[in-house]
Formats: C-alpha cells, sequence, structure tokens
C-alpha cells in the first residue's frame, strides 16, 4: 500500500499550478479539463493522470488591488489587503497583499505562507510583496 | 414558443426581519401577490410554485423550503422546487418558472425570492456570501464579496479616471428613489456633501474594501418578492382580470469564469453583455428601446459598469450618465427607481424577484409618487450572481 | 437647594471634570448632529428618551435601554460619581447618548451607548465622541470597555484594536458585571483617530442654539408604531 507519508510532516506552504500532460498548459486552481485541449484531470491519479504539480511563486505584476474591512467571521483582523497578480509565465492569481500603500502595475514577489487557520486545517496561499 | 404575462406581484418590506420565520415572510410576499392577482379563493389554479432562495440550508437551518411554503400558504397540489443560483437565484427562478410555461408544463407559475441573513452577524452573513467563492482560490484567503467590488471599482476608476464624487452621485440618486418606495430597507436620502465633500464625510461615510466606502455598497437586508406568471394562451388567464398583464418579453442568462483572475479583462462583464443579448433577441428589442431598468448594484461601482454592458452607454461613459442626471427618475433613462439594491437592500434570493416586481410596477404605472417613470414600455433588469459569474437579464413590457 | 448632612454622606466625593466642548457632524443624510455634553438638570428629557426602548428585546436595547436608564437616574440624584453624558441631537431631537464616568485621574469606564435613530453610524460617531472626552479632553491614560452586544464586541475589539484588560490588570473587573474587559489606550486610540473621530468646533451659535432645549424623538424605528404623546 502507497502512504503519502508526506501528509505527516510540518506543514509547509507551498501553492501549486497544474500542468496539462497532454498539452502542457499551466492552469490556477487546478480545473477538471484542460481549457486547451480537453484533456481530463483525475485527483486521485486513479482512472485519468492528476496532472504534474508546478509550485506557482516569484515574481508577479500587481493588476489590482484593494484594502478589505469587510472580513469574514473566523478572521479577527481590522483590515487585510488583498490584490491581483499576473506572473511571468502569464497565470494571474488573487491573494494576501502585504504592500501598505500599492500602486497598480508594480512589481512584486509571491511566496506561499500560511494564509488561514481553518480548525484542523492550516491552509497555504500566495502572499505578494515588494522584493527583497 | 408560447408567452407568458406577469399577473400578480407581491412584496415585502426589506430590513431587518429577523424576528420573522423565513418561510413566514416568504409567504407574506406569496399572499400579497395572490391577492394583487385577484386569485387568493382561486390559489388552487397555480400549478407550480418556484421558490429562490440562497441561505436557508446554512444560515436558517431550513431545508425544503419550497415545499414549506406550498403548504404554509395552502397551494397543495402545485409542483415546487428550490432554485438556488447565488444572488441571481430570484430571476433564475423566473426564467425556470418561464420555461415551464414555454415547454407546456405549467400555465400559472408563482415565483418567490426570500432570504433572511439578519439572523446572524454581519460577520456570519458576510463569510455565507462569501461562500459562492473559489474556495481554494478565492475563499480560502478571506477576501469576501466586498473585496472583489473594491478591487473592480478601483480598476475602473483607474481605467476610466471615474472618481470617488461621481460614483457617490449614483448612491445619491438610489437613496432618493428608494426614500419613496414604501418596501426599501433604507429609507433616509444621502446627500453627496454628507457622503463625500463634508470634513466628516470619510468618517460617517467609513471605508469598507478601498476605494468602496459604506454609502458605496448594499446593506444586508431580509425579506422576500413574488410574481406570479400565467401563459397568455391558457384558459386560466380568465381568472387575472384585475390588474394589467404585463409581458414577460425576455429573458436570458449566461454564466462566465468561477475565478475572477481567469478573466482576460476583469473589467468586461461578459455574462451580462450575453445575457442582455439573449434577452434583447427574445424580445425582439434593442437598448435604445428601454424606458427603465433595475440593475444590481450590490456595489454601486455595478450599475454603472452593467449599465454599460447592456448597451446603454459605451464603456466608461455611465460616468457622464449619472453626472448628468440621465439615470435619474425624471432623466430619460432612469436606473434603479426602486432604490436599488443600495437602498431598497439585497435580501439575496429576493433580489431578482423584486427587480422583477418593479418592472411591473413601472410598467402598470403603480409606483408611488415621485418615483413613477412617465409612460414607460419596456423595463429590463440585471440579476448578477457571483461576481458576474451567473447574469439574468430580463426584459418585460406593457403589452 | 441646602442638602442635609445624611445626603451629603450619601454622594460620593467627585472630580471636577472639564467640560466637553460642543461640535458637529454633517451626517451622511447631510443633517447636522451637534454633539454636546449634557447637564445634570436635563436628566428628565434623557430618561423620556431612554424609556420606551426598555421593552425592546431586539438587538440587546432592553438591557442597555435599563441600564442607561439607571445610569442617568444615578447621575442625576448623585450616586454615581465622576459621570457624563453626552447626546447627539439633531435640531434639538435627541438622537443618541452616551454614558460613561472616570474612575480616577487616570482611568475611564465606559457605560453604554444607545442610538435611536439608525442607519447613519451616529452610535459610532457618539462613542468615538465618548474616547474623544475621556483621552484627549480629560486627558486619561486609558478606558476600560465591555460590550453587551455581539457586534459591539466585535467593532470595539476588531475596529478599535483594544487591548485585553486580562493581560495587564489580572482579574479586573469592569463595573458593567465584571465580564473580559477591554481596554482603549491613548496611543490605540492615536492610531484610529482619524478613521474614528471627526467634527468641527466651535459650533456656530444658530446651530449650537439648536441643541439648547433638547427634545425626546417623537418616533422610534425600533417600535414601530410608536408615538410619543405630547401633552
Amino acid at each position: 500500500m502507497d502512504i503519502d507519508f508526506s501528509q505527516y510532516e510540518p506543514f509547509k506552504p507551498v501553492v501549486y499550478a497544474v500542468k496539462c500532460p497532454k498539452c502542457g498548459t499551466l492552469d490556477y486552481p487546478a480545473p477538471m479539463i484542460c481549457k486547451n485541449c480537453g484533456e481530463r484531470r483525475d485527483p486521485s491519479g486513479a482512472i485519468f493522470s492528476a496532472w504534474e504539480k508546478v509550485p506557482l511563486d516569484g515574481k508577479c505584476k500587481l493588476l489590482g488591488w484593494t484594502k478589505l474591512y469587510a472580513l469574514p467571521e473566523g478572521i479577527e483582523k481590522k483590515y487585510l489587503l488583498f490584490g491581483v497578480v499576473e506572473f511571468e509565465n502569464g497565470l494571474r492569481a488573487i491573494g494576501r497583499l502585504l504592500v501598505e500603500e500599492p500602486k497598480t502595475g508594480m512589481e512584486l514577489v509571491s511566496t506561499a505562507g500560511l494564509v488561514r487557520e481553518i480548525p484542523g486545517e492550516d491552509v497555504a496561499g500566495f502572499i505578494f510583496d515588494i522584493a527583497g | 414558443m408560447r408567452k407568458a404575462a406577469i399577473v400578480g406581484i407581491g412584496h415585502t418590506v426589506f430590513g431587518n426581519l429577523s424576528d420573522y420565520d423565513l418561510v413566514d415572510v416568504m409567504s407574506f410576499a406569496s399572499t400579497n401577490a395572490l391577492d394583487d392577482a385577484g386569485i387568493r379563493e382561486n390559489r388552487k389554479i397555480i400549478d407550480q410554485v418556484l421558490v429562490a432562495n440562497m441561505g436557508g440550508g446554512i444560515i436558517n437551518h431550513q431545508t425544503g423550503i419550497a415545499s414549506s411554503l406550498v403548504s404554509r400558504i395552502d397551494l397543495e397540489p402545485a409542483m415546487a422546487e428550490l432554485v438556488e443560483n447565488g444572488p441571481a437565484s430570484g430571476a433564475s427562478a423566473v426564467k425556470l418558472g418561464y420555461s415551464l410555461i414555454a415547454s407546456g408544463m405549467a400555465d400559472v407559475v408563482m415565483v418567490t425570492g426570500g432570504e433572511l441573513m439578519r439572523a446572524v452577524t454581519g460577520w456570519v452573513a458576510t463569510d455565507f456570501v462569501a461562500t459562492l467563492l473559489h474556495p481554494e482560490a478565492e475563499y480560502n484567503y478571506g477576501i469576501t464579496l466586498p473585496g472583489f467590488g473594491g478591487i473592480f471599482t478601483r480598476m475602473y476608476m483607474e481605467r476610466y479616471g471615474l472618481t470617488e464624487e461621481e460614483l457617490s452621485l449614483v448612491a445619491v440618486k438610489d437613496h432618493e428613489n428608494g426614500s419613496k418606495n414604501p418596501w426599501a430597507h433604507v429609507e433616509t436620502i444621502c446627500t453627496i456633501e454628507g457622503i463625500c465633500n463634508s470634513p466628516d464625510a470619510k468618517v460617517v461615510n467609513n471605508m469598507v474594501a478601498d476605494p468602496l466606502r459604506m454609502y458605496h455598497m448594499c446593506p444586508v437586508s431580509d425579506g422576500a418578492a413574488t410574481v406570479i406568471l400565467c401563459a397568455l394562451d391558457s384558459p386560466k388567464m380568465k381568472y387575472f382580470k384585475e390588474k394589467e398583464p404585463i409581458l414577460l418579453n425576455g429573458i436570458g442568462s449566461a454564466t462566465d469564469t468561477h475565478c475572477l483572475h481567469h478573466r482576460k479583462d476583469p473589467l468586461e462583464l461578459t455574462a451580462v453583455r450575453l445575457s442582455a443579448e439573449r434577452a434583447y433577441k427574445m424580445a425582439g428589442l434593442k437598448p435604445e428601446d428601454i424606458s427603465f431598468a433595475e440593475l444590481h448594484d450590490a456595489f454601486i461601482i455595478l450599475e454603472l459598469a452593467i449599465s454599460e454592458e447592456v448597451g446603454f452607454f459605451k464603456r466608461g461613459k455611465a460616468r457622464e450618465a449619472i453626472v448628468k442626471g440621465i439615470t435619474r427618475i425624471n432623466g430619460s433613462l432612469p436606473i434603479n427607481t426602486s432604490g436599488g439594491l443600495k437602498a431598497k437592500g439585497h435580501p439575496l434570493g429576493a433580489t431578482g424577484v423584486s427587480q422583477i416586481y418593479e418592472l411591473v410596477k413601472q410598467l402598470r404605472g403603480e409606483a408611488e409618487k415621485g418615483r413613477q417613470v412617465k409612460n414607460p414600455k419596456h423595463g429590463l433588469s440585471v440579476n448578477f450572481g457571483g461576481f458576474g459569474n451567473n447574469v439574468v437579464t430580463t426584459i418585460c413590457s406593457k403589452e | 437647594m441646602i442638602i442635609d448632612e445624611m445626603e451629603k454622606k450619601l454622594r460620593p466625593p467627585e472630580i471636577a471634570l472639564k467640560p466637553y466642548p460642543a461640535k458637529m457632524i454633517t451626517l451622511a443624510n447631510g443633517e447636522v448632529m451637534v454633539v454636546r455634553e449634557v447637564h445634570r438638570n436635563e436628566a428628565a428629557v434623557l430618561l423620556e428618551t431612554i424609556s420606551p426602548l426598555i421593552g425592546v428585546k431586539k438587538d440587546f436595547y432592553d438591557i442597555v435601554a435599563a441600564r442607561m436608564y439607571a445610569e442617568v437616574l444615578g447621575w442625576h440624584l448623585y450616586r454615581v460619581a465622576n459621570e457624563f453624558v453626552l447626546v447627539g441631537a439633531i435640531n434639538g431631537e435627541i438622537v443618541g447618548l452616551v454614558t460613561s464616568r472616570c474612575v480616577d485621574e487616570n482611568i475611564g469606564m465606559s457605560l453604554h451607548t444607545l442610538t435611536v435613530k439608525r442607519g447613519l453610524r451616529i452610535g459610532a460617531q457618539l462613542f468615538a465622541a465618548k474616547m474623544e472626552h475621556h483621552l484627549e479632553l480629560l486627558e486619561q491614560k486609558e478606558v476600560w470597555i465591555v460590550a453587551e452586544s455581539p457586534n459591539g464586541f466585535k467593532r470595539f475589539l476588531i475596529e478599535y484594536e483594544l487591548d485585553s484588560a486580562e493581560d495587564r490588570y489580572p482579574g479586573v473587573q469592569h463595573e458593567l458585571g465584571g465580564v473580559p474587559t477591554c481596554i482603549l489606550t491613548r496611543t490605540l486610540y492615536d492610531a484610529v483617530r482619524e478613521q474614528k473621530v471627526t467634527g468641527t468646533r466651535p459650533v456656530p451659535a444658530e446651530i449650537l442654539g439648536t441643541a439648547d432645549v433638547l427634545k425626546a424623538p417623537g418616533e422610534y424605528p425600533q417600535i414601530p408604531g410608536y408615538k410619543r404623546s405630547r401633552k
């Protein structure tokens, strides 16, 4: 029996895009069908391929942002900043923004970090900041 | 295809109804519609009930709501189903009701949308609405719908040069209309001085999702609304003699990507455009034929952006319309005559039905003093689900 | 009035509090709200304002109104030391009020905030004015705060990013019942002042004059159908 022992390791935040095994198209978050060629993905890997996971991080450009005070139950903060970015590979994503006075179009660097603690689960996500 | 008319409408006040039961609130609007249609005694002529609701299961811990409503107002053995399509549940239910008539499965359909969100705190309600976002790529971050409203507003302002004062004019107009609507959640007017220009404005009108402030977004509301549809060729039309039937002339919907970041241009609301094109095509009308509109201004930027996508104004030009007063009640194209979601309120499942209620009210000439559009022929509503990923456009016309 | 010896014994010693200078705030609907301190001889109109809300269970109006009624009475009858009451008034009609008191020169004890006219963030402005009085005008070091509604609790705790009193004063009990207490320090206040505290001073005489004689509200949005009978 193949056991995934990584699930017992300490939480290491990482966010993955997935790569279509047929045409190589990258997408985030993982779709169930390739937008480009229609290839199916099977998260279990039992019937079809589970697709290769590709860590998504590094340089990105800020397309839009907000400083949000209307936060949901469970996040006890006065506000959080959120941004939409475009990575160098053309993929886009939403994530937490650490820059207090952002400017649309600014260059940022994305790293994966803890973005939410749901009881029993640490959630990894994108955290955008100024390089360096 | 069979044609259908709206033959009865009902509404409850929107606001904090948390002392009441969800199905009782829906029943109140439904019974108002039975009375309006003049069929309380003959109510069993209703073949089908559709209920639009998003949060009954999550917030109110109630399921099987459509069956419950039927029983509460003694409509058995009518067919009954629940329609959940996020904040567009209401207009989706009307669309499906029309489809049942068009297919011949039903002649008379009652559509009731309702929501009871004030039963929980604002934070829980905000979290509940956010469950419609992508769970991994959006919801997990703690971003909420106002967050998307903020991102969208900033992008729009940066591209088209919209100012905060111009944006705030939408709220001023909506509050003015809402203050004359007895069902509206927000009864007070707001002024450009009070929410934008006074030295106190930044505190009184606090920031919620930069650059969106409190008076730039809808309140959390409870309430319900009902419309009753009847096939025009049905012998049951004989029961509806009291009110002028209003034609459900066109209805269309469309979807867009679940994640906002998948849209090539996040400012293009493709589902709005496509749903409107479908509705115009069905009605045989063009944007210039529309006399007035109810547009889903959960965040008031959406009134401007939607009005452009449905073809009323060119992209980036809706700001000129609000500044010139074109969309005010006495302008050439009044928008959100009910007060819109901004002032009337936004009980999710009720909203789409309430917008169509308003179209009927205006087309019948029954709107209250000071908010009746002059001689309207065709009204259009846009009910916007998710952040534009599922949108329904409806056109109602005087026969 | 001459005060007899027994009454003198019953009255707590008081610190002379600096007066709160009136200010005016333009609300979202364009109306101008005067925020001013109430004098002890104006207690009647306050009690008249508060009393109908004692029967309103929704949104914790009952507990807030009942306790505030007692606080105003306690202040009027000299049974509470160093208390002050601020009101918000539009054209002289009371739209909200706050009660508070000073424990000593350094510590303020926030009591209650009651909003009659809703939807205009009047409660938020009056609560902020209360904090302004404690920390800026009375120059106190901190204000102790508890909330009696979930909304109030989250609003204070999150929007003002309050400290927990437990860390600094283990076992501390707020006067309102010893529930977990939060503290607004001058540093925390200064951090949010720009977003929370507003108003213009001095208030022009013609506007201030509208609030000279306070009136109790004729109607309450919390009590559908209520009409105050005018004598």
